[in-house]
């Protein structure tokens, strides 16, 4: 394996995936540095999450490789051929990388605490003092100190939102991916929502987050990449995608997100 | 602005509701009346047989019966619905002919089957360790299939199916999202299942499971075909020797009434316990 694919964050490398004869992602080819903040961004139906599903393996791949800080994911390279992992080793490269969900995804029968706990009681086999205390935490960090004994039913959109955040750092996870984190809450909740990927941010979390929300492109990622139908059309700074757009399409798309 | 008046809010009166209920009480009361001037019924023999030993013998193997029988149907229940939603083809196949074959013929067949039909098949039952000398059953069919394995085998494998059904339902209610999410933690499948799924399933399957609970209580009577002393079988013996038919078969309503109500119960502290969310 050669260093810069050791030394990034997340490679993709000739990345494909096809549903039956529709190839969805097309000779993608991606690289992420670690503490990079990407905004991935495209028309619906571009591929936008079925990238970022693949680079947790929730889905398969039909050709190319993807690497998370140097490591194969999903498949074991023997000879000239990727043999697919069992289920256990899958779910141990799936701790380092944090997934949130357009419609958050919280564990509706568990409370906002044991939400966040559940990844490291259940997978890192945390004690649950331990666990608790790490939960509390980071609820705090992302401003919910006093919803822990709630149920995910009992909390707004983007307070659900903050919850799932707060669950995907449980496992201290070194790539975010976040698939259109505030696309599902009002402006005003989607405040607070960006005010949160913004600190983890600052923080220097390497973060891919598939977006239709300019203010995070614009605001705080270092890159945008642009998809369309499947393919990469464009990779460059965020200053330069809204400044200067080279490709026709991408600039139609700032065109119509301007202002 | 004028000043706020307190007013009287008067609701319509609901007149053909309570026409109703008082023509229908009335009928009931009518009903009741005649019957004890036509004496249809000793009371004194219903009182003293409601509970006899032999009575309560009855009611008790019922109970025993059904429950046994829920439990089993429920694990079946359980597997033939994670083959049913497990993407693999032939596990979904046999799992969806199990279904069809079991729950489309009727309990009866089924009982009397495994009772009178098994023996007549298989004479032995053999079952040992493979390669080792250690035999864990070998014995004639009829010495093992007893009317109670018979009814219990019956029961749970016909209700499994059911319970199959249910299961699934309540699987395949528990969002994709929650499991895509759960997995994104680094859950395995299995603990996917365990934490994620499960419960939430759990608590959709109580209401119809509560539902089949009370079914099966009241199937247990089939058994009285295969000769299991259950409730209904004895009842039925003994009015067959002393003929109050009617005062025994009101024993026999009176103590499923009792099960149905417990079951109920059952139901209801599960409900409770696990809240939907
Ligand atoms: N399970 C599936 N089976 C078949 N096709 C699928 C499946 N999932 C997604 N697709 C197709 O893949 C394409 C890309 O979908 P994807 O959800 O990745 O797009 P997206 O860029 O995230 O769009 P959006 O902005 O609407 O979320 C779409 O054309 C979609 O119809
Ligand atoms: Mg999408």
């Amino acid at each position: 394996m050669d260093t810069p694919v050791k030394a990034a964050a997340v490679v993709l490398d000739s990345v494909s995936k096809s549903y039956g004869s529709v190839e969805i992602l097309k000779n993608v080819s991606v690289s992420i540095a670690p503490g990079e903040v990407v905004t991935l961004l495209g028309p619906s139906g571009a591929g936008k999450s079925t990238l970022l599903r693949c680079i947790n393996h929730l889905e398969t791949i039909s050709a190319g490789r993807i690497y998370v800080h140097g490591q194969l994911i999903g498949y074991r390279e023997v000879g000239d051929t990727l043999h697919e992992m069992s289920d256990k080793e899958i779910s141990a490269q799936r701790r380092s990388i944090g997934m949130v969900f357009q419609s958050f995804n919280l564990f509706r029968h568990m409370t906002v605490l044991d939400n966040v706990m559940s990844g490291p009681v259940h997978v890192l086999r945390m004690s649950k003092p331990q666990a608790e205390a790490l939960a509390r935490e980071l609820l705090a960090k992302v401003g919910l100190p006093d919803k822990a004994n709630r149920y995910p039913s009992e909390l707004s959109g983007g307070q659900q939102q903050r919850v799932a955040i707060a669950r995907a750092l449980a496992l201290s996870p070194s790539v975010m991916l976040l698939d259109e984190p505030t696309s599902a809450l009002d402006p005003e909740l989607s405040q607070e929502v960006i005010l949160t990927i913004r600190n983890l941010a600052e923080q220097g979390y390497t973060m891919l987050i598939a977006t239709h929300e300019m203010a995070i492109a614009k605001e705080f990622a270092d890159r945008v990449i642009f998809m369309v139908q499947g393919e990469v059309v464009e990779d460059v700074p965020a200053r330069s995608f809204f400044s200067a757009p080279r490709h026709e399409r991408s600039r139609q798309f700032v065109a119509r997100h301007a202002g | 602005m004028a000043e706020p008046r307190s007013v009287r809010v008067k609701h319509r009166w609901r007149w053909g509701a309570w026409l109703l209920s008082a023509i229908v009480l009335l009928a009931v009361f009518m009903l009741i009346s005649a019957g004890v001037r036509a004496k249809i019924m000793n009371v004194e023999v219903f009182l003293s047989y409601l509970t006899s030993e032999q009575v309560l013998i009855g009611a008790r193997n019922a109970l025993i019966l059904g429950t046994l029988a829920l439990v089993v149907a429920s694990v079946i229940g359980l597997v033939v619905a994670l083959m049913r939603v497990s993407g693999n083809p032939i596990l979904a196949a046999l799992s969806a002919t199990y279904v069809y074959f079991f729950r489309g013929t009727p309990m009866l067949i089924q009982l009397l089957f495994w009772f009178n039909a098994l023996p007549t098949m298989f004479q032995r039952v053999y079952l040992a360790v493979p390669f080792t000398d250690v035999v864990v059953v070998d014995a004639p069919t009829t010495a093992v299939v007893t009317p109670f394995v018979a009814a219990l085998a019956g029961l749970a494998l016909a209700e499994g199916a059911y319970m199959a059904e249910i299961i699934r339902a309540g699987i395949l209610a528990v969002d994709k999202g929650q499991r895509a999410a759960a997995r994104a933690i680094g859950m395995t499948e299995y603990q996917v299942l365990r934490h994620i799924v499960i419960p939430q399933a759990g608590r959709i399957i109580i209401p119809a499971g509560g539902n089949q609970y009370i079914m099966l209580l009241k199937s247990t009577s089939l058994a009285s075909a295969i000769g299991f002393l259950e409730l209904l079988r004895i009842t039925t013996d003994i009015y067959s020797s002393n003929f109050m038919v009617v005062e025994l078969l009101a024993v026999a309503a009176f103590w499923y009434l009792v099960m149905t109500a417990f079951a109920t119960a059952v139901q209801t502290a599960l409900e409770k316990t696990f809240p939907q969310r």
